[in-house]
């Protein structure tokens, strides 16, 4: 199949991140409820006020989980449902302190400077800035967090001051007088209430308490600012895009956060749209009623509805559909909590004063999570499929080309049209007034867009068999190389083609259009043998069982992809290739096709297509990636690719299902073993370096991979050799983050060239106090933090290039940043499934394919004859 | 609202504190009121409702699904209690998704029921659920001057604890600590009396809570009284929009309706791409059936005509209504459905009202053939198969 690229941008991560955390949400207020239970009432889901965590929680757990004691360091802010956020945590991993070469400077020099718009904007805190961090307590003691909260808001004595508080942690800009204050107040019943006030820390700007503090005022001033919160992100509920083709609303708003940034306080803000779905799952079954038979709706409907996500009409609830009950119907009754019962009609009617229209249809099921985590039986609420809206993309969307065009159309912003949206964010910063004062009583200065000046890395020659090019454009060299040998390939003397009965011609006619690309390539393909099976899997798979030997070569095939590789990469392993009838049938289309199909072949027989030149002689690159697999979300997939050549055409792979949900690899010293091994036999020598691409990494992980990844490959490099073994680096590599960059070219805003270096301001701290756990003021002498860039290595046809985050975590190698970019730089060059430049370097990129192989289709570890071919392309 | 009333318990005005083991209520009796109001609201159907001494805004949270009110209005003393709920009664995504049919206002007042707010003037029902026991004797005084003098709604619905109840209550002293006085019925009655004739009201006494069996002769455990203006106050009128503002705004929202023109148009929208896709798919269906069975295309049948809608179990009048509107049809590889057909959907009808009006909507949003009389799609687009 010809190379895919795969969607980048803010809307699948928004998208997704939406459902993640109202899945999230459900898991934590998951109240035992009756089985009927549809009544959940109206939830709060914005935070309110300053406070940020989910309405109902006992203090007893906030002070439990936070550790108020006044010593304590570790204390951090409470994200929604007490959660710490995990992106934070990793800010505070430096790995920068032990890598000699870069403490003093971790910038390059080399390449053409470039002027860089940012999506990030001063946010100017006065020198002598403080936080105060106070610890309130009640007498009598009080449970309700929202009664705490209240007491203290409604304080005369508080009232015109900024604050945030939890309903246990209170922190001012302003101190107060004493260091203990003694304030009451009366509730409603007019019992008094001592509030103590003590406090427990002065805090500088530069305090990763108070980034989040920080992050908690702008969200308020979001809310302020008519915003609504799903997930992390506000929207604009008030200017939505419509896409009534698709039944889709797309709710336009900002991702925002505070953090500090290489010499100062930033904010950084993303443009973001939420995807709703005008679609209730009435509607969605009346639909598909109509395209299935009847007899099979049911199956089909349960088929295509359990697992996703609905969100309630009445209370803004999400719930997971876990089985559709077909017995039962509106007009059925169930025991409410109080013992009475009800029909599902009378009550939506009683409680929301909603009208079932439609009184045949069945209900949803969804199991709710038990929230005190004991044994005892899941609870089930009903939920009426007419109240419920679908979220998500649309489970077919991913295929359907109009939808997604559409979708990308709407959301898929160019570079001036973003920079319009954050302009307008800024100016309501700066000029609504509940926001402005909002900034002024934290004593906050929201400040200008930051510019910034990158790097151009210069372009690459492509290395072809006889013939090295400049390619025009470093995005698609695919014209510069058509009549170009590529560097190597066996030719294809015996080969099976299986194909349905009525993809004769089609199949015949892709064989001549394949002999033709392939001669001036210098891929040699013989005549295969033909066999026409029925059109079902089963066919496919008999066929295939039949007629396939070991001495066959390669298999070409349409339809059932995952049956057949999963055959063909683990029980028989033999190279394969599948192609769909559908994408021969292109008009016009068929040599470019062949072509790329052609290039596919050569890779899974263990050909190379090309190089560029790579200045260290003996440098082994490794891709890692770690992704859930499909089915079992308790299983991790780790796929492991390594070059076994100094030339880096030829790759190891290596991969294995791990049973942990956490994203980290457990078997790198034997594939790091292996690898080694291999590049052993092929080159009779130990590489001299070796640097390691870690991609996947979740959020809140860097600390494990620093203190349980990196010492496994450390051990495998050193147990190898006796002598000198070879040096090794480690880069985690982050396509998704915040920062955005647009190059200014007069007045109109560009993205920014191939090949483009961030090393400078838009970067992590460089220095930052390490805190300390024994006093509350002293400064300790401060360290560097991080070695990190980002580069701009792909090409973004519609709307802002998303550059990539390079974080070297560990570094023997002690490469100049300059040629450790470049490095980088031309990695990204050798993908042999795309003829141009990628976002990420190839190894990553292997990787990332090998384990959506393995998690999508596979569900076991491919054969290791297979380890040296390119074979999961 | 259960979860958050957990919490109300402590230190809400609610008597059925857990303690008191001996009587309880199924469902708990605070509910039963908020019932009783939101009864009231079905029963007349007001369009503007205000609840003096919401507190945690629990019954505003409850009336805001009802779908005849058109304002809501809460008001208390408790400023921090107003801003921590307010955002309870925010919209949330289904109310921009799926619009209500009248716009809903709703905003808090911080301020006293003892102080007069012209925008608390004009109002069809005021409830003072379990406040006025709150009062000391001069706020008492000053209170029916306020509610039934000056704002002078159209009903008013005032809760107080029965004392002729609490002997069935293990300590038979006030049900809470800020309670200034417990009325037996008798008090109540007397009081209501006198205020519903000073102010020309009518009033009719309830309650909610019943006594166990054997106490019948107790009375209900909270005592109602519904009062009703007399007459029609048409003076009232000139005296809004010239009173004080007193009150302070502490949160206030409006939800997105079917009044509003975007909105209105959207739901428009969407459901003529409904139906269009509906009756397309329909006609692409028969079209396969001819298909498998030749001997039922008529040659030279140019412009095919969509024979009919699927065979319906029972035709109700919507049904019929949609027989007699004009037919979809096909011109080459475009499907047409008739703007008349679409406006005899009922709910597109209700929607749009005529033609005119529907095509307005549709602007250019949705394409129409050259005379602008039918939805004009590609047959042949099939983005949702």
């Amino acid at each position: 199949m010809p190379a895919k690229k795969r969607p980048h941008g803010d809307l699948a991560a928004s998208g997704l991140r939406g459902d993640k955390s109202g899945r999230a949400r459900v898991r934590a207020r998951g109240m035992a409820r009756s089985p009927g239970a549809a009544e959940p009432p109206s939830v709060v889901l914005i935070d309110n006020e300053a406070s940020s965590s989910s309405d109902c929680e006992r203090t007893s757990r906030i002070s439990q989980k936070c550790g108020i004691s006044p010593s304590d360091s570790g204390c951090t802010v409470q994200e929604r449902g007490g959660k710490v956020r995990r992106d934070i945590m990793d800010l505070a991993v430096c790995t920068r302190e032990k890598l000699a070469h870069v403490r003093d400077c971790k910038t390059g020099s080399s390449g053409i400077p470039v002027k860089l718009v940012t999506n990030l904007f001063n946010l100017d805190v006065p020198q002598d800035w403080q936080l105060y961090q106070y610890h309130v307590t009640y007498s009598p003691d009080i449970e309700s967090r929202r009664l705490r909260i209240a007491l203290l808001y409604s304080h005369r004595e508080l009232s015109n001051k900024a604050k945030a508080f939890d309903g246990v942690i209170l922190f001012l800009s302003q101190k107060l007088e004493e260091k203990v204050t003694e304030l009451s107040s009366e509730t409603q019943r007019g019992e008094t209430v001592k509030m103590t006030i003590t406090l427990t820390r002065e805090l500088p700007a530069s305090s990763p308490v108070c980034i989040q503090v920080f992050n908690i005022i702008f969200k308020k001033i979001l809310k302020k600012l008519s915003m609504y919160q799903i997930g992390r992100n506000f929207y604009k509920p008030s200017e939505p895009v419509e896409i009534p083709q698709h039944k889709l609303s797309l709710w336009p708003g900002f991702a925002i956060s505070v953090s500090h940034f290489e010499t100062k306080l930033l904010l950084s803000a993303n443009v973001s749209y939420k995807i709703l779905r005008n679609e209730t799952v009435l509607e969605f079954m009346t639909d598909l009623c109509r395209k299935t038979s009847e007899s099979c709706f049911t199956q089909t409907c349960e088929k295509q509805l359990v697992g996703l996500i609905v969100l309630t009409r009445y209370n803004n609830k999400t719930y997971r559909i876990d089985d559709i009950d077909w017995s039962v119907k509106p007009t059925h009754t169930f025991r409410k909590r109080d013992g009475a019962e009800i029909t599902y009609v009378d009550y939506y009617k009683q409680q929301y004063d909603i009208i079932l229209s439609d009184l045949n249809q069945p209900v949803l099921v969804s199991l709710l999570k038990n929230k005190k985590n004991d044994n005892s039986e899941a609870q089930m609420a009903h939920l009426i499929p007419e109240l419920c809206f679908l979220t998500g993309m649309p489970g077919q969307a991913t295929s359907d080309f109009q939808l997604m065009k559409a979708v990308a159309k709407e959301t898929r912003l160019d570079p001036l049209v973003r920079q319009q949206h954050l302009a307008r964010l800024a100016d309501d910063f700066q000029r609504n007034k509940d926001a402005r004062f909002e900034l002024e009583t934290w004593g906050l200065h929201f400040g200008c867009q930051m510019s910034l000046t990158g790097r151009v890395a210069p372009a690459e020659k492509i290395i072809m068999q006889d013939h090295t090019c400049q390619p025009a454009s470093a995005a698609d060299w695919s014209k510069d190389i058509r009549t170009c040998k590529v560097l190597s390939a066996q030719s294809l003397n015996k080969w099976l083609v299986i194909c349905s009965n009525r993809a004769e011609s089609v199949t015949e006619n892709f064989l001549n259009c394949l002999r033709r690309v392939g001669g001036p390539m210098g891929f040699n393909v013989d005549r295969p043998k033909i066999i026409k099976v029925q059109e079902n899997p089963a066919a496919f798979i008999h066929a295939i069982q039949k007629h396939v030997k070991y001495e066959v070569q390669l298999v070409s095939i349409g339809y059932y992809y995952d049956s057949i590789k999963k055959y063909l990469s683990s029980d028989c392993p033999v190279p394969s290739q599948c192609v769909l009838a559908q994408t021969l049938n292109k008009q016009g289309m068929m040599l470019s096709v062949a072509t790329k199909i052609a290039m596919q072949m050569i890779c899974k027989l263990g050909g190379e297509l090309w190089a560029v030149e790579i200045p260290l002689k003996s440098l082994m690159v490794v891709g890692i990636n770690v992704c859930k697999d499909a089915f079992s979300q308790r299983t991790m997939v780790v796929g492991f690719v390594a070059s076994i050549n100094p030339r880096i055409t030829r790759w190891f792979s290596r991969c294995i299902l791990q049973r942990t949900t956490a994203h980290v690899a457990d078997c790198l010293k034997v594939f790091m073993i292996g690898a080694l091994n291999r590049w052993y036999r092929h080159n009779q020598g130990l590489p001299a370096r070796i640097i390691v691409y870690r991609d996947g990494v979740g959020d809140g992980q860097l600390q494990t991979l620093v203190d349980y990844e990196v010492p496994q490959l450390l051990s495998s490099v050193i147990e190898a050799s006796s002598n000198t073994s070879p040096k090794l680096s480690v880069i985690v590599v982050r396509k998704k983050g915040m920062p955005r960059f647009l190059a200014e070219t007069g007045r109109n805003l560009q993205n920014p060239p191939l090949g483009t270096v961030v090393d400078s301001e838009a970067t992590r701290p460089e220095w930052q106090v390490r805190p300390c756990s024994a006093c509350l003021l002293s400064h300790n002498p401060s360290f560097p933090l991080r070695y990190d860039f980002y580069l701009i290595s792909q090409m973004a046809c519609r709307g802002t290039v998303n550059p990539t985050y390079y974080n070297v975590i560990y570094d023997d190698n002690g490469l100049k940043p300059d040629h450790m970019q470049r490095l980088t730089f031309k990695l990204c060059h050798v993908y042999y499934n795309w003829m141009g430049l990628i976002s990420i370097p190839a190894p990553c990129q292997y990787a990332r394919k090998l384990t959506f192989l393995v998690a999508q289709s596979l569900h076991k570890e491919p054969s290791l004859e297979l380890a040296n071919s390119l074979f999961y392309l | 609202m259960f979860e958050i009333v957990c919490n109300s318990v402590v230190d809400g005005n609610v008597e059925e504190v857990p303690s008191k083991k001996v009587i309880k209520f199924n469902p708990p009796l605070y509910k039963q009121r908020y019932q009783f109001v939101k009864n009231l609201v079905e029963q007349h159907q007001p369009k503007k409702v205000a609840d003096l001494g919401c507190g945690d805004v629990c019954l505003l949270a409850i009336l805001k699904y009802q779908k005849c009110i058109e304002e809501l209005v809460g008001v208390d003393i408790n400023e921090g209690r107003l801003k921590w709920n307010g955002s309870r009664l925010s919209p949330c995504v289904g109310d921009h998704l799926d619009p209500r049919e009248l716009d809903l206002a709703i905003t808090l007042y911080h301020g006293s029921v003892l102080e007069k707010d012209c925008r608390l003037l004009g109002f069809d029902l005021a409830a003072c659920i379990e406040l006025i026991e709150h009062f000391d004797s001069e706020d008492l005084a000053k209170f029916p001057e306020v509610v039934f003098g000056y704002m002078c709604p159209a009903m008013i619905v005032i809760s107080t604890p029965n004392s002729e109840f609490n002997s069935l209550f293990p300590c038979a002293v006030f049900r809470d600590s800020d309670h200034k006085f417990e009325w037996s019925r008798m008090q109540f009655q007397t009081w209501a009396l006198d205020v519903a004739s000073r102010y020309n009201y009518s009033v009719e006494f309830t309650g909610v809570g019943e006594p166990p069996t054997g106490a019948e002769d107790v009375g209900y455990c909270t005592q109602i009284g519904v009062f009703r203006r007399k007459a029609e106050a048409a003076e009232l009128a000139v005296l809004e929009h010239h009173g004080e503002h007193v009150y302070e705004v502490v949160y206030t929202t409006s939800y997105p309706s079917l009044q509003q023109i975007n909105y209105r148009r959207r739901v428009v929208i969407y459901l003529v791409y409904r139906e269009v896709s509906r009756l397309k798919q329909k006609y692409q269906v028969s079209l396969r059936q001819h298909e498998l069975e030749p001997e039922f295309i008529a040659p030279g049948n140019q412009t095919g005509k969509f024979t009919s809608d699927l065979p319906v179990p029972v035709l109700t009048e919507d049904d019929k209504a949609m027989e007699i509107a004009p037919q979809p049809f096909c011109i080459e590889d475009k499907f047409y459905v008739p703007l008349q057909r679409i406006i005899a959907y009922p709910r597109l009808g209700h929607l749009c009202g005529n033609v005119e009006k529907l095509r307005e909507f549709l602007g250019d949003v949705i394409e129409l053939n050259c005379d602008g009389s039918a939805v004009k799609v590609d047959l042949n687009d099939c983005s949702d198969f």
